[in-house]
């Protein structure tokens, strides 16, 4: 899978990388404006990372420019503005999502890879783990060919460990992704305990095996 | 208050009666001299006339006697004696009140009088001519009249021209005083007061406009300021975000390691959402949201609550929503979230366990109550960083996210603590 990384912010783009490539991904670079146009003009990638604020030019172009050429890539938006209006813009122009700094990188991994499932796989996107399987598209999962039903949060928490396979991911980050906004202003995490415990019983009970593991107390990782 | 106009009109009307008052013994003074120099003048000429008239005559001495007596007893104001006075004598004038015999009433005549020596035939009279004179307290009284309704006349042309001027002259100050009163430093919108051809308004205009530039260039730059700062801090707080994000999955980490990172994760988040709150109040405050949407109230405060029903689950908590079907506001939908999101949060954060959440929703207001021990200081629950509870977590942005919000869409938000209920009350 190759991932192009449009980002001027050196650090951050090597952050990225580092994390994706552990994942198989193949991980390339554009600092600028320029260098990105290039760059899309010459290969197709899976998946586009954009900033939008570029020292040299506007990122929403650089989305006109992929549309323009009629390509494929799917692009996830990356950026410090929380602008509802560019967020807006850069869906109607043909992103496939919006990121606004600072993530975590598992919560891009797993965005990442809805994405490219999603461009991919388009109508029979289903993930298959052995015994596992989850449909993405209808949003139900199935062990041993027998369906198990999922509340919305616990769909999602699997989609997110499916997404970063072998990564410790810790309570703090899967409240931020559950709770959005205001993660750090409730007291405490409990709830997310409580999805994963409900999820892990349900997975259980279906006969699937225990791929969540919890490590270092009250972190996860989802084995794979 | 007192206008202007009115207080030199105040000092106008009493300097007009002090001198017009002073003007009363003035104007006495100058009349009655000239009245009594007119009157010596015409006493004079009579007794010229007498004493050339009678020495015409060329009377014998019995007839001159009986003239004399006849004269006397007919010509009224006038006298004549034989005196044994020098003719060269000078003649003096003099001043005297009479009763006067003709009338039954008391009635004082003040006669001028001259008496001079005359010779007539070789003998020497007194002749003594008197005429009347009007009275000086009379003139007194015709003076102070009249003086007394020119002063009316003038109060009361002062009044007019007060009326009026103060409609006129202090209509570009007016105009002025409108636009200021109107200004509103987060319109951003300058002021552009109206040229003005009196120099004092004039120089008022150039120094309020000197003023609204140089405020309104310093909020601007301190407003960009919060924005470009919470930009800037954007970039390095994901770099340390993801670079715990990749410490994370190092082998070998030790559960106290794995600790201090999610106590950095933790940190970090709520820096973030500093950051973002910052950002968010700038914005608002910079009028960066469409706020001319149709919003259904009732559907959006029902869908916040779902949201958040894990966690009032969580902290067993007891709520109680009553919410009137279809109340619509205008204004922009993820400001009018943020701020649902805000005051339920605030209300499960800040509740005790098993405590009780009230959330009414009317056409005229949105009230949300919880239960609490200690009422919370109102003066300082809407300022920034002003954290009015003893809890640590939390932005201390979020009652003032939501006081601005309700600024922005002109709905007043009020604090209320009765029976150990924390409440707060927004009205349309």
């Amino acid at each position: 899978m190759k991932i192009l990384i449009i980002e001027d912010e050196n650090e951050l783009a090597d952050s990225i990388s580092e994390y994706l490539s552990e994942e198989n991904y193949l991980c390339e670079f554009a600092r600028t404006f320029n260098q990105a146009l290039e760059k899309i003009e010459s290969f197709n990638y899976d998946c586009i990372l954009l900033d939008i604020m570029l020292p040299d030019g506007n990122g929403m172009k650089i989305l006109e420019e992929l549309k323009k050429q009629n390509k494929q890539d799917g692009v996830i938006i990356i950026s410090a503005k929380n602008a509802l209006d560019d967020k807006i813009k850069g869906l109607q122009i043909g992103a496939d999502d919006y990121l606004t700094k600072p993530f975590h990188l598992s919560e891009l991994a797993a965005r990442i890879y809805s994405v490219i499932r999603r461009k991919q796989f388009g109508n029979s996107n289903t993930v298959r783990q052995n015994e596992l399987e989850i449909d993405l598209l209808a949003k139900t999962i199935s062990v041993h060919n027998q369906p198990v039903i999922l509340t919305k949060k616990e769909f999602d928490l699997l989609l997110y460990f499916v997404g970063n396979k072998n990564r410790v991911i810790s309570k703090s980050t899967l409240a931020e992704h559950l709770s959005g906004d205001f993660a750090d202003m409730l007291d405490n995490h409990d709830f997310v305990y409580a999805h994963i415990k409900n999820l892990k019983k349900k997975l259980s009970e279906a006969g699937c095996e225990s791929y969540l593991k919890t490590v270092y107390g009250t972190g996860y990782k989802w084995e794979g | 208050m007192n206008r202007l106009l009115n207080k030199s009109l105040k000092s106008f009307t009493i300097y007009a009666l002090i001198v017009l008052a002073a003007s009363v013994p003035a104007y006495l003074y100058l009349v009655d001299s000239i009245w009594l120099r007119e009157l010596d003048e015409h006493n004079e000429i009579v007794a010229d006339r007498t004493e050339n008239e009678l020495n015409k005559l060329q009377l014998s001495e019995i007839e001159l006697n009986q003239s004399i007596l006849l004269w006397n007893k007919i010509q009224p104001g006038t006298n004549l004696q034989k005196t044994t006075l020098e003719k060269n004598r000078k003649d003096s004038t003099y001043t005297v009140s009479r009763k006067n015999p003709y009338v039954t009433h008391q009635d004082i005549d003040r006669f001028r009088g001259l008496s001079r020596v005359i010779e007539i035939n070789g003998e020497y009279y007194l002749l003594t001519v008197e005429t009347n004179v009007e009275e000086t307290e009379e003139t007194v009284v015709a003076i102070a009249v009249l003086t007394f309704l020119f002063f009316l006349i003038m109060v009361v042309g002062f009044l007019i021209l007060n009326k009026r001027l103060s409609v006129k002259l202090w209509q570009p100050f007016k105009n002025t005083l409108a636009k200021l009163k109107a200004f509103n430093l987060n319109s951003q919108s300058n002021i552009s007061f109206e040229k003005s051809t009196i120099l004092e308004f004039e120089e008022l205009n150039v120094a309020l406009n000197k003023l609204i530039e140089h405020t309104v260039s310093v909020y601007k730059s301190q407003k960009e300021f919060t924005e470009n700062a919470s930009h800037e801090l954007q970039t390095p707080l994901a770099i340390i975000k993801n670079k715990l994000d990749i410490l994370l999955q190092k082998e070998a980490l030790t559960d106290r390691q794995y600790q201090i990172i999610e106590d950095i994760n933790k940190a970090l988040t709520r820096v973030s959402r500093i950051n973002k709150n910052l950002l968010l109040l700038a914005k608002i405050e910079n009028h960066q949201f469409d706020d001319s949407e149709t919003i259904n109230l009732s559907e959006l405060t029902a869908e916040c609550i779902e949201q958040l029903h894990e966690h009032f689950a969580n902290k067993d908590l007891n709520l109680k929503s009553s919410i009137d079907e279809d109340c619509v506001v205008t204004g922009n939908k993820i400001l009018i979230e943020i701020l649902i999101n805000n005051l339920l949060l605030n209300s499960i954060r800040h509740n005790i366990q098993k405590g009780t959440v009230e959330v009414r929703l009317s056409k005229s207001g949105f009230n949300i109550s919880n239960s609490g021990s200690i009422a919370l200081e109102k003066e300082q629950l809407f300022k920034r960083f002003k954290k009015t509870s003893d809890e640590s977590s939390g932005s201390g942005l979020g009652l003032s996210i939501v006081e601005q919000i309700c600024k922005r869409h002109q709905w007043t938000i009020a604090y209320e603590f009765h029976q150990e209920t924390h409440t707060f009350k927004i009205s349309f």
